[in-house]
């Protein structure tokens, strides 16, 4: 008895704090943390940019209401966000004036190409932002998991926005590997960025 | 508390800082920020000139840093204890500024020896740091809560406000500082001014096409005519009128 409960105290893993791993070099544990709310209020912002700029091509086009939704859902992730960093005390990023233009300029300019040009933006930056807040995740230990729980219901949700760009035919779009390729490069290109300006 | 601190409890390394650094600010005034000033106080408390390093490894610029940054939580203190829900933002600066002014009169002239040090071409780096804290923690202190460009542009318009106010405040022999408190009420005034500068800036752009407007173009078209030209298009462009 008491050695099956060794067992089982053993397999059980122990609470995990955020930035267990930490080592000289790395941001320490509560720097990561506000560049971790930073890049991601900075991203919800970009995709809210995003959705407008496609929103001011296409809202009045069959895929409107979907885009609607889409930013809708964008914009309640921006305001979380939002609300974390004024709570917790974190700058935001410096290059927002730049995510206002290039996010508006990413949309409007894929919406122009047409919708399923629109939908495989859509589905080059979720998978992006999928891959960054999964690390996030793995990142976050169980004193932070209120925030862990958060990034992980908005990544259910970007991930719903990649699989209706998907089912809008977004693969149709002629050069679909280039444009996705360049916009996913653009989208890791501003993650890096803001993480730390 | 304080004294033998050094054989009796040990002192956490914030205590430590305090104690010297409140033993060291009376010498300031004639060492400046040096490491002699820093060692008399810290004789003076029975601490060894070790114990100056331990708490300010850097030298008398750690010093001057931990001084800038005790007096950013000491104002944020005092305000958390207010009530200020009933006082405009201009009003809550203005307190917030005066309040991390009046808690440190007493430590004026060794607030100005400091400002020679941070003017110091190689601690400029880090003055630019302490001044970043400070009028962060006014903004924190006022309840600012902008996540967006804002956040900068506010800090960087107290920042000038702050550091102009200080100088001022350095040389103000008036009773009670009170020539200060106006010449911050003044500066506050001009920077309120630019919001208002805005909207006018604004309001004239706003009269000038937009061709970013992605709009169709026979709407693009309706704005840009004078009222009186204005005629209601349909959705499309009308079809080329029929040749007979």
């Amino acid at each position: 008895m008491t050695a099956e409960n060794d067992v089982d105290s053993i397999q059980r893993d122990p609470p995990r704090r955020t930035g267990e791993g930490w080592l000289p070099g790395d941001p320490p544990p509560r720097q990561r943390l506000e560049q971790m709310i930073r890049v991601d209020q900075a991203g919800e912002f970009g995709a809210t940019r995003i959705y407008a700029g496609q929103l001011a091509v296409l809202g009045r086009t069959a895929s409107g209401p979907v885009l609607r939704h889409m930013a809708e859902q964008e914009r309640a992730h921006l305001e979380t966000f939002n609300r974390l960093m004024a709570e917790r005390r974190v700058r935001p990023t410096i290059l927002s004036p730049l995510w206002h233009i290039a996010g508006f300029a990413l949309g409007a300019g894929t919406a122009l190409l047409g919708e399923r040009a629109a939908m495989a933006c859509t589905v080059a930056v979720e998978e992006v932002i999928d891959e960054h807040y999964a690390r996030q995740r793995d990142e976050l230990g169980d004193d932070e998991t209120e925030l862990r729980e958060t990034i992980e219901r908005f990544r259910a949700e970007e991930l719903e926005h990649r699989d209706t760009g998907l089912e809008r035919e977004a693969e149709l779009t002629p050069g679909y590997e280039l444009l996705t390729g360049a916009i996913k490069a653009g989208s890791r290109l501003a993650i890096w960025l803001s993480t730390r300006f | 508390m304080t004294g033998t601190g050094a054989e009796n409890a040990p002192l956490t390394l914030d205590e430590l800082r305090d104690t010297i650094l409140d033993a060291a600010l009376p010498h300031v005034p004639f060492d400046g920020w040096t490491m002699t000033a820093l060692a008399a106080g810290a004789r003076s408390r029975g601490l060894k000139s070790a114990d100056v390093l331990r708490a300010f490894p850097t030298g008398p610029i750690d010093a001057i840093a931990y001084h800038s940054e005790r007096a950013d939580r000491r104002m944020v203190q005092a305000l958390e204890s207010q009530d200020l829900a009933p006082v405009k933002i201009r009003d809550r600066v203005a307190l917030a500024l005066r309040t991390r002014f009046e808690q440190n009169a007493a430590d004026r002239e060794a607030i100005r020896r400091a400002l020679s040090v941070l003017s110091l071409p190689q601690n400029a780096p880090r003055s630019a740091r302490l001044l970043y804290r400070t009028v962060d923690a006014v903004w924190y202190a006022c309840g600012d809560t902008s996540t967006d460009f804002n956040f900068y542009t506010k800090r960087g318009l107290l920042a000038g406000v702050y550091s102009a106010t200080l100088l001022y405040w350095l040389n103000d022999s008036s009773e009670g500082s009170a020539d200060t408190w106006r010449f911050l009420d003044r500066r506050i005034g001009d920077v309120m001014r630019i919001p208002k500068m805005q909207a006018r800036l604004g309001e004239a752009l706003s009269r000038l096409p937009n061709p970013l407007a992605l709009r169709h173009p026979s709407e693009w078209l309706r704005q840009g005519l004078p009222r009186s030209m204005r005629t209601s298009y349909p959705d499309r462009w009308p079809p080329p009128p029929q040749r007979r």
